[in-house]
């Protein structure tokens, strides 16, 4: 092998690339922009949570004063009513004007008092969001002031209220806010595959596929260097954007999640450089990995489009080992370790949340996946030595 | 000096080059002249390490093209049929690039790219970036970048294609100049003319066989034409009727596919 060599292609490449624009974009910009809509959506669940959003209830009411008592009863049990005075309440929530209208018709308490009174709850229920939410807690209450009052007069007349109740119910959810965050931290590793093929994604398409399609292959090939070096300085060149797009991510991470107030909703996690660094570490196998996957689909491609249309159907090889065992519940391993990209997502979460990892798991995962990574090299190098990449 | 003998070609069913030999000595510069499809470029890339011949062999300076392809490369310098540079890199970087990988040191680089860029006259945009070159500034870039390592032999496939009166006229001239210098220039063209008037040996290929060789008065005595393109025409023809003969004249016409992959 001829150092020299390798290293003179693989920064070329990466020289060549640092000045195009479309490269740059499409290896950070997912790096950069998806710790972002990761922490938006843990923030918006501990606002939910914290905030008192989740018990709050929202609505207009038309017709309050035909209902004095109970409206009283809905605000102290934190209840928002606006009044409104509309001759066409269901039209206002069917133009989406209003999300959830309380009628009380003016003969409510004629009624009421001769035994049922009638309101009306308008909602739509196609409308995304809390209106849906808004619209049962409501009910509820509701339903809750009716059994009140219901039980009160059954009391008066001398009946065990319980006798209307033969089976009573309480729904307990135990969908702790806590939990619902750790559903959206356990796409971390998902998204850190998805970065680390994305890295590298550009570059190995312009460095095979484009350098054909550009006649610029023909020349290249014609200097006496070895094939095979030319395809460890292009696949080196794709991993080295592959690591920088991870660490770009992981820095924008580590910056955005102190923003995060984990710890109002119990939870402690961080991302200090130690653990930034053993996960970049932990990864550098997969990018090369990544890089001779990528390269070997894009050499194989008879054009530059071809090459970008199969590799974004590659890049999502990756998250599918991660997708089969989140739906079997395995937990980390020694065979898991076996897997690639499985591994790494499993050393990666064993990292975050501080859990001790036996060595053995970690060499066993760089080796296997240094292994792969090597297969798809020997692949690439092959379908370099033979004419038909150029004929 | 290169030399083909018995050179054979195939691709699938179809004969791109069928029998080809011929020899281009140092010091002049030697044309293989064909129509489209007669096999030239399939002839250069074997002769250049690309592809393997199916049949017969080349040797570069006395180098076997298939036993030691690193070692024919290192003596040649190759402009492929529209051979593309680094678009983001300047003139410079494109040719540094070769030179590295050519073994030279940077000092050696930085010498010898002073020296091509008053042959072929690229000081004007040595440093700018090559996107938005012009047809012959690319052309000086891929030349440049091809003779970075001082080879002794040259090959250029169908260097003049795209260029316009002035920048063919200077690249006539760099031929010149470089058999003047010792070298072995060997290029392929379809332009009569200016084989003619540049070319001290011609080859003649149609259909995958040399049908004549010589310099271009020894092609007129053989061919019987006064005129060097009725000479060429008479060679082209005269191979399409023999290979009907022997029913081999597919090759000719099947060639053509072989063309999509010169581009």
């Amino acid at each position: 092998m001829n150092v020299a060599h390798v290293a003179t292609v693989a920064r070329k490449e990466i020289a060549d690339n640092l000045r195009d624009r479309r490269s740059l974009l499409s290896a950070f910009s997912i790096a950069v922009l998806m710790p972002a809509l990761f922490i938006g959506m843990l923030l918006f669940i501990i606002n939910q949570a914290v905030g008192g959003a989740a018990s709050r209830v929202e609505a207009h009411v038309v017709g309050a004063a035909n209902a004095p008592a109970l409206i009283d009863w809905l605000r102290s049990n934190s209840v928002e009513l606006t009044e409104v005075e509309l001759d066409d309440p269901r039209a206002a929530v069917r133009d989406g004007d209003l999300k959830l209208v309380l009628v009380i018709p003016d003969d409510f308490a004629a009624g009421f008092n001769a035994g049922q009174g009638h309101v009306q709850l308008i909602h739509d229920s196609s409308k995304l969001g809390d209106s849906a939410r808004h619209h049962a807690q409501l009910s509820a209450y509701l339903n809750a002031y009716g059994r009140m009052i219901g039980r009160l007069r059954l009391q008066l007349r001398g009946v065990d209220p319980r006798i209307v109740d033969a089976i009573d119910t309480y729904s307990i959810d135990t969908a702790t806010p806590a939990a619902r965050a750790l559903g959206v931290l356990a796409t971390f590793p998902y998204l850190l595959a998805l970065v680390i093929f994305m890295g590298g994604f550009y570059l190995a398409v312009d460095t095979t596929a484009g350098e054909r399609d550009h006649g610029q292959l023909e020349p290249l090939l014609s200097l006496p260097v070895e094939r095979r070096d030319l395809v460890l300085g292009k696949l080196l060149a794709v991993a080295t954007f592959s690591v920088l797009a991870l660490a770009a991510f992981l820095l924008t991470f580590a910056i955005a999640l102190p923003f995060v107030p984990l710890h109002r909703i119990g939870m402690n996690l961080t991302l200090g450089p130690a653990k930034a660094l053993g996960v970049l570490i932990t990864c550098i196998p997969l990018s090369l990995l990544a890089a001779g996957m990528l390269m070997v689909v894009a050499s194989f491609a008879k054009s530059f489009k071809e090459a970008q249309t199969y590799l974004s159907f590659v890049i999502f090889i990756p998250t599918l080992p991660l997708i089969v065992t989140s739906l079997m519940g395995t937990d980390p391993s020694l065979v898991t370790m076996f897997v690639p990209s499985l591994s790494q997502a499993l050393l990666t979460s064993e990292l975050l949340s501080g859990a001790a990892t036996p060595a053995l798991w970690i060499v066993v995962s760089v080796v296997t996946t240094l292994c792969v990574a090597l297969l798809f090299f020997a692949l690439a190098v092959r379908l370099y030595r033979s004419e038909r990449l150029l004929v | 000096m290169i030399e083909a003998s018995g050179l054979r070609r195939t691709f699938g069913k179809v004969v791109a080059v069928d029998d080809v030999s011929f020899r281009a000595e140092d010091g002049r510069v030697t044309a293989l002249l064909g129509p489209n499809g007669a096999g030239k470029s399939t002839t250069l890339r074997i002769l250049y390490t690309m592809i393997d011949p199916t049949g017969g062999s080349a040797r570069v300076n006395g180098i076997d093209t298939v036993a030691d392809p690193l070692g024919v490369r290192r003596v040649l310098g190759v402009l492929p049929h529209n051979a593309g540079i680094y678009q983001r890199l300047t003139a410079r970087e494109n040719v540094r690039y070769f030179g590295r990988l050519n073994d030279l040191t940077d000092d050696q680089i930085d010498e010898r790219i002073e020296g091509l860029a008053d042959l072929l006259d690229m000081r004007s945009f040595l440093d700018r970036r090559a996107k938005g070159f012009s047809q012959g500034q690319r052309l000086k870039t891929a030349l440049a970048r091809a003779l970075i390592h001082e080879p002794a032999n040259i090959v250029l496939d169908e260097p003049t294609n795209g260029l316009d009166v002035m920048a063919t006229r200077a690249l006539r001239e760099i031929i010149s100049n470089l058999a003047h210098a010792g070298k072995c220039v060997l290029f392929s063209s379809h332009i009569m003319q200016e084989v003619a008037s540049l070319c001290d040996d011609i080859v003649i290929i149609a259909a995958g066989r040399v049908r004549a060789a010589g310099s271009a008065d020894e092609i007129r005595a053989q061919t019987g034409e006064p005129d060097l393109e009725d000479a060429f025409v008479r060679a082209v023809e005269r191979a399409a009727e023999t290979d009907a003969e022997n029913t081999a004249g597919q090759a000719g016409s099947n060639a053509t596919t072989d063309t999509r992959g010169d581009a």
